[in-house]
């Protein structure tokens, strides 16, 4: 099995120096890659990662999040997506090409208050980010519990490859949308959502370890009320 | 209050200064330490104690010295008030606003005072007239007149020659009683302090930036300093940053221009 | 740190009498909107003194010295914020001086950068502050309120440690060429120092029990 080194750094730490891809929250200085946040840094043959465990959600295109509509004006809605920059769902991409301000009625669709999942579709420095409910999964979510964790937990919510969010799911048969923006909804029966949100809060609270995903496996697999 | 640079510098421009200071040129053909001329004309003001107009390049200033008496600090009982205060006027830039002081003027003042303060300049105790009851209060007034870089030591020249030009009403005290004499004194000035700010720009430390340099510099430091080459104030300013190194050849650079300029101020305001 | 649970993020340094909230909201949306920078983030700061923070009451409203003490403490943070990231929005950074003592400026930076890495907002590095001054014509590291006023002179420092870059630099006093060398030495030498408690703060909150080392990936 592949090795990775893990490091514990906070911003201004060297992360490891010379070549290696990178990704983000990483910053090259010369030949030394450094930490831009706290975080668990990963360097294995793929490159150097870092995991932060605090951070705001800034929108990136292609994300999955989501929101709440807080407005409707003539053209769209307004979506929360719990960032600093607001969403906004513009009416054409969901009434069509033939959209028309003075014949569609905005609200028939979604009014303020509803919870939706939303893809986002643009995102630059110049405009908020555009979402779109188009594809597979998307758009209104009228029931569930909404859960919001820290967006710098959210791929450890995922696991790798889905693993950690496909055990919850199995173990507590709750349906689990995970939006990158921090929200996530469970839908399922009563005990199950119960169970999954406590073990997600709990996933929200701990920060990383090497052996989170045993102890979420352990949580799972003991008591219904999850204490 | 906004952190848009007023002054935007092109691009081409900023380069081509990059390119020359890395000869050891500037734009205006001077030298990295070489401050641009500087006029000093004091007693213009006829109602102040004390006054004069300095020019620096394009940079124009007027400080205008008011003595009065009052109570002084608590913790001071022994010794006299002075204060510096300084405003952008609108009419010294097509970006100045009229309002209150900005924190930039408000800046300007406390490094200008500091340095005044720090130095000893003035001997406050000599303006003590009773102990803890009446004290002179010496308050100096910058009117900035026209923004071309570097008001910081426009600002402080011009604050220290009509310091050193202003003349005080004498008291007496008398049966506990303070009287008004005839006759004027001096305010007792001990020490001319200079102020010598730098703009770094790239790897560069210029002296006395004009407001086309400060719009392309990376940050500001000013270092002032007494005649027997103490340093008695400083101030980093902007939001960048400047090695320990540069610090020190900071340090070194506002000594020695520091001295010529002082010169300049003691026989402008004999 | 973390002690404000509405902030974004939080730090509280205690430093001699010092007692400073450091708090970061944000990034967020800029009101009034001319104030927005389209290129990066605008940090606000303001340093602020409880008026039963010092011997004889404050007034609250803010002092001269306390809006050039913001502006300072602004330009010595935003060398460390990668504000290129965040455009069109606004980072606020609250400095509360509940109890002061001497060298509050620089406890309050070194409480802000902490409280900023706290909220997860993008760092070059951390700052650190140590203030400097002379005491009997001796360089002395730290001095406290009363030290401060018997002295003849302080120097507020920040850095950058990492980057080996001065961020704030603020001299009153009286200090020889030698003197000025040695104290602002010894300013970024202690600040170093306190750069390890900082460091052991945030280590504290985020890894508390945690192991690094290698380990085997985990399998899919």
């Amino acid at each position: 099995m592949p090795m990775i080194e893990r490091k514990q750094v906070i911003p201004g730490d060297v992360i490891a120096r010379g070549n290696h891809r990178y990704g983000s929250y990483i910053e090259k200085r010369g030949d030394e890659l450094v930490a831009l946040r706290v975080g668990l840094a990963e360097l294995s043959q793929e490159g150097v990662r870092l995991n932060p465990l605090t951070g705001p959600y800034i929108p990136r295109a292609e994300d999955q999040v989501i929101g709440k509509v807080v407005d409707i004006n003539g053209f769209g809605w307004v979506v929360d997506i719990n960032s600093c920059f607001d969403g906004f769902l513009p009416a054409s991409f969901v009434f069509g090409r033939e959209f028309s301000p003075a014949t569609h009625d905005l609200s028939s669709k979604f009014s303020v208050g509803d919870v939706i999942g939303a893809r986002i579709e643009s995102f630059d420095r110049s405009r908020d980010p555009q979402l779109s409910i188009r594809g597979h999964g998307y758009g209104k979510i009228s029931e569930g519990e909404i859960i919001k964790i820290s967006p710098a937990k959210v791929p450890r919510l995922i696991g790798r490859r889905g693993s950690m969010i496909n055990l919850i799911s199995e173990r507590t048969g709750c349906d689990v949308q995970v939006g990158q923006n921090g929200v996530v909804v469970v839908m399922g029966p009563p005990d199950g959502i119960a169970k999954a949100s406590s073990v997600i809060k709990m996933i929200d609270r701990e920060t990383h370890g090497a052996s989170l995903a045993a102890r979420v496996e352990e949580y799972l697999g003991g008591g219904a009320d999850g204490s | 209050m906004s952190m848009k640079k007023n002054y935007v510098v092109e691009t081409i421009r900023k380069a081509q200064m990059v390119e020359l200071l890395a000869k050891g040129r500037r734009v205006d053909e001077r030298s990295p330490d070489e401050h641009r001329p500087l006029t000093i004309q004091t007693g213009v003001i006829q109602k102040a104690n004390g006054s004069a107009i300095v020019t620096l390049g394009n940079t124009e200033v007027l400080a205008g010295v008011k003595v009065a008496t009052g109570a002084p600090f608590p913790d001071t009982p022994d010794k006299g008030l002075l204060v510096v205060n300084a405003e952008i006027l609108p009419l010294a830039s097509p970006y100045a606003e009229p309002g209150p002081p900005s924190e930039e003027a408000i800046e300007l003042a406390r490094v200008v005072d500091r340095g005044v303060r720090e130095s000893e300049m003035v001997d406050l105790t000599k303006l003590c007239i009773i102990e803890g009851k009446t004290v002179y209060t010496v308050f100096v007034d910058v009117n900035i007149m026209n923004v071309d870089g570097n008001l910081f030591d426009a600002t402080s020249y011009a604050v220290v020659s009509a310091l050193r030009t202003a003349k005080m009403k004498k008291y007496a005290v008398e049966n506990d009683k303070v009287v008004v004499k005839d006759d004027v004194v001096p305010v007792p000035v001990e020490k001319t302090p200079v102020s010598v700010t730098m703009a770094r720009i790239g790897d560069v430390l210029v002296v006395d930036p004009s407001s086309e340099e400060e719009a392309a510099m990376d940050m500001r430091i000013t270092i002032t300093t007494d005649d027997d080459g103490n340093v008695c104030a400083s101030q980093k300013g902007e939001a960048s940053t400047i090695t320990p190194a540069h610090v020190l050849e900071a340090v070194d650079t506002s000594i020695r221009v520091g001295k010529a300029i002082r010169a300049q101020i003691i026989e402008a305001t004999k | 740190m973390g002690l404000l649970k509405n902030a974004d993020g939080s730090a509280y340094i205690n430093w001699g009498k010092n007692k400073i909230m450091a708090a970061v909201y944000g990034p967020k949306e800029v009101h009034p909107k001319h104030q927005v920078l389209p290129d990066r983030a605008l940090l606000r700061t303001r340093y602020h003194m409880a008026p039963f923070s010092v011997d004889e009451r404050k007034n609250p409203a803010p002092s001269r010295r306390e809006i050039e003490i913001s502006k300072v403490i602004r330009e010595a943070l935003v060398p460390a914020v990668t504000v290129e990231d965040y455009p069109r929005t606004a980072i606020e950074v609250w400095v509360e001086v509940l109890q002061s003592d001497g060298g509050s400026r620089v406890a309050g930076i070194t409480a802000a950068s902490l409280a900023l890495a706290d909220a997860g907002i993008n760092m070059r590095d951390l700052v650190v502050g140590c203030s400097c001054g002379i005491i009997d014509s001796q360089v002395v590291a730290d001095l406290d309120d009363t030290e401060d006023k018997e002295g003849s002179g302080d120097m507020p420092v920040a850095i950058m440690p990492n980057l080996n870059q001065v961020t704030l630099l603020q001299v009153d006093g009286m200090y020889s060429r030698a003197d000025f060398q040695k104290a602002f030495e010894l300013a970024i030498a202690k600040g170093k120092e306190v750069y390890g408690m900082q460091r052991e703060a945030l280590m504290k909150r985020f890894f508390e029990g945690q192991e690094a080392g290698m380990v085997e990936e985990e399998s899919a």
